[in-house]
């Protein structure tokens, strides 16, 4: 049977297929987002001509752009923070204000030489739109910038340092109010009809525009959080396993191997922890305890584990357990102890658990005994068995087989789960299973 | 315990299918010389393949199997359909299971099991199952009698008119699981209802054939708690 437990990953050999791997963004080693450093480690290459490439594509009508802000939605950060080979090694200690500076920069320098090469072209670009526009950009770029960096966990967890949480707090405020003045600004600036024709674009492009710097950061956070999600699942699962395996199949493991001289000890052992088990893995079809069938399962546990000898148990059926049944359970105790003190393995008990009657069969494979042998001074079988079946409606019989002894209990369910005290009312003599009654009924 | 069956002339022919190795090894140092093992398989695949390949006359397989559609020994058999033994009778499965779940064994039973033991069997009694199931007939421990009776009704007093009824036992039958269920080996059926051990026979492999056919819903749920159907 399969364990629940996956197999440690075979150690890698040279020679065999490669693990697949994902791109990820190094933390360290990166001037922006880590693009062009986790591409250049995923592909082998420099990353010098990665930046290049990007740098120049970005010329060729901004296609980089593209292509970089879609490689920094769709990647993730690395989770090792391993520095990456590289001639940028040496910056993997560079603080994250750094980079920040560098994109605030570009951008900001990529703006200015965008409006000035417009105005010479002779495009009226109407500047008053223009600078609250960027400025809102400037913001959104800011702040979001900067939750990409803080890692969203520690964001939503807040446990990060005092230091850097203000940081990021203090940048996310700055761009959200340069945001908010930009946005003020448009507002207010045009009067009339043309005016709120500009304002109306302008509000819709920061919309849009928030809206495309948002969602894959969206995507993203949905991502690392689902994955991080199973992740702890899966690991309180295995720490669960783990310590039920120690407290319960270790220990008894230890346990046999003290006791490795005595058979019968061992067997008792090795039967308890499977049954524990068992019950641990199925949980069960036994479920309430309350249940006539969970109480016979557990006498028949309980004698097993007293005698160590093992008990094969079919119970079919089930009713809620009342006084009546409870007798019966303390006569099939008392049959099953006899079974396993005098008779010889395999010892069977079937229940039949009926819509009229209850039906309890014992069976072992000893010498056999008659009950006109038993002395009556012993109370085993007479009273225990028979004297207390009798007392509440019910009839028991014991049978002498070619191989072994077996007890049959008899209950009928109306006469005596209702009214358990009618001594004698449906008693029968002791012997009341003759061959034949069998096979009339 | 269990009468010896017919002895046979010629070693009876056996596969092995089990994912622990030190279980396959344990049955065959357990089984004597009328079995001939001729294939081993770890896994659903690999099963397939041997069973095809040595056309035993009994396969012992584990329930509990990796690979294929997940179904574990039920899809060794359903991949070995219409597989013949060298004798050119069908390939007879026999399933062997630590696992007390009733839906493991009916669904092993409903794709084509002839029979159900538990991995606890002492050598001899698995070596008359064996040969039981070899002659085609049916194999039922007193749980998976217990089963039968719960699944149809039987233990609550439901009982068929007619023997050909396939969703309820007939009272003979129901008789003769009720002693399976009490751990008595088919010769004491046998003695007890007075009848020959070949009309025992008859009636069990009844029994495991309305359970592979019968439609009860008890049934079916089992069948489909394993995604059977």
């Amino acid at each position: 049977m399969p364990t629940p437990y996956e197999l440690p990953q075979p150690p890698s050999v040279p020679g065999a297929r490669r693990p697949v791997r994902r791109m990820e963004r190094p933390v360290h080693g990166r001037r922006l987002a880590g693009v062009c450093a986790g591409l250049a480690e995923h592909l082998g290459l420099n990353v010098r001509y990665v930046r290049l490439a990007f740098f120049l594509s970005c010329l060729a009508g901004g296609a980089g752009i593209v292509a970089y802000l879609f490689l920094w939605a769709l990647t993730p950060q690395s989770l090792d923070s391993g520095p990456v080979a590289g001639p940028d090694a040496v910056g993997a200690s560079r603080p994250a204000n750094e980079s920040l500076r560098n994109l605030v920069i570009g951008l900001g320098l990529l703006a200015v030489g965008g409006v000035f090469f417009a105005q010479q072209q002779g495009v009226n670009l109407r500047l008053g739109v223009m600078i609250p526009l960027l400025a809102v950009a400037a913001g959104v770029v800011l702040a979001w910038s900067k939750l990409d960096e803080a890692e969203r966990g520690r964001w939503l967890a807040r446990d990060m340092g005092s230091g850097g949480r203000r940081g990021a707090l203090v940048r996310l405020g700055i761009g959200i109010a340069l945001a908010t003045v930009g946005v003020i600004v448009l507002a207010t600036q045009g009067r009339g009809l043309a005016g709120l024709w500009d304002v109306g674009i302008a509000a819709v492009a920061v919309l849009v525009g928030a809206g495309l710097i948002a969602a894959p950061w969206g995507v993203r956070l949905w991502g690392d959080l689902r994955t991080e999600q199973t992740q702890r699942i899966r690991e309180t699962e295995r720490a669960d396993i783990a310590a039920h395996l120690h407290d319960s199949v270790l220990q008894t493991l230890a346990l046999i191997q003290r006791k490795a001289g005595e058979p019968a000890e061992v067997v008792r052992l090795a039967r308890a922890q499977e049954r524990e088990l068992r019950g641990w893995l199925y949980a069960g079809p036994l479920g309430s305890q309350a249940s006539l069938a969970s109480a016979v399962t557990e006498v028949a546990h309980e004698v097993e584990d007293l005698h160590g000898v093992p008990i094969e148990l079919v119970v079919t059926g089930d009713r809620p357990l009342e006084l009546a049944g409870t007798a019966l359970v303390q006569a099939l105790r008392e049959a099953l102890l006899n079974a396993v003190r005098h008779g010889a393995p395999p010892v069977s008990v079937y229940v039949e658990v009926g819509p009229e009657v209850v039906e309890a069969f014992v069976r072992d494979h000893g010498p056999g005994f008659e009950l006109t042998e038993v002395p009556p001074d012993r109370f085993g079988v007479r009273e225990s068995i028979l004297g207390r079946m009798r007392r509440h409606g019910g009839s028991a019989g014991v049978r002498r087989l070619e191989h072994g002894t077996e007890i049959s209990l008899r209950l009928p369910v109306t006469a005596s789960f209702e009214s358990t005290t009618q001594p004698g009312a449906l008693a029968q003599p002791d012997m009341v299973t003759p061959p034949d009654t069998e096979r009339s009924r | 315990m269990i009468a010896p069956g017919p002895s046979r002339a010629t070693p009876i022919r056996l596969v092995l299918v089990d994912d622990h190795r030190m279980f396959r090894s344990g049955v065959k140092a357990e089984l004597d010389e009328s079995m001939l093992i001729v294939g081993e398989a770890a896994d659903v695949d690999e099963a397939i393949v041997v069973v095809a390949r040595a056309r035993p006359d009994v396969v012992l397989l584990d329930v509990h199997l990796p690979g294929g559609n997940g179904h574990g020994g039920s899809d060794v058999i359903t991949g070995s359909a219409g597989v013949t033994s060298e004798s050119g009778e069908p390939v007879r499965f026999l399933a062997l299971s630590v696992s007390d779940a009733a839906e493991d064994v009916i669904a092993v039973i409903r794709a084509g099991a002839r029979g159900y033991v538990t991995k606890t069997i002492d050598g001899r009694d698995l070596t008359d199952a064996i040969r039981r199931v070899a002659d085609g007939d049916a194999v039922f421990s007193p749980r998976l009698a217990g089963f039968v009776l719960d699944a149809f009704g039987a233990a609550a007093g439901e009982v068929a008119v007619v023997d050909e009824e396939l969703d309820r036992l007939s009272a003979r039958e129901r008789e003769v699981m009720r002693l399976i269920a009490r751990g008595y080996q088919y010769k004491e059926v046998a003695k007890e209802l007075f009848i020959s051990i070949k009309t025992v026979e008859t009636h069990v492999s009844s029994v495991l054939r309305k359970l592979q056919l019968s439609s009860r819903h008890e049934l079916t749920a089992w069948a489909v708690g394993r995604h059977l159907l």
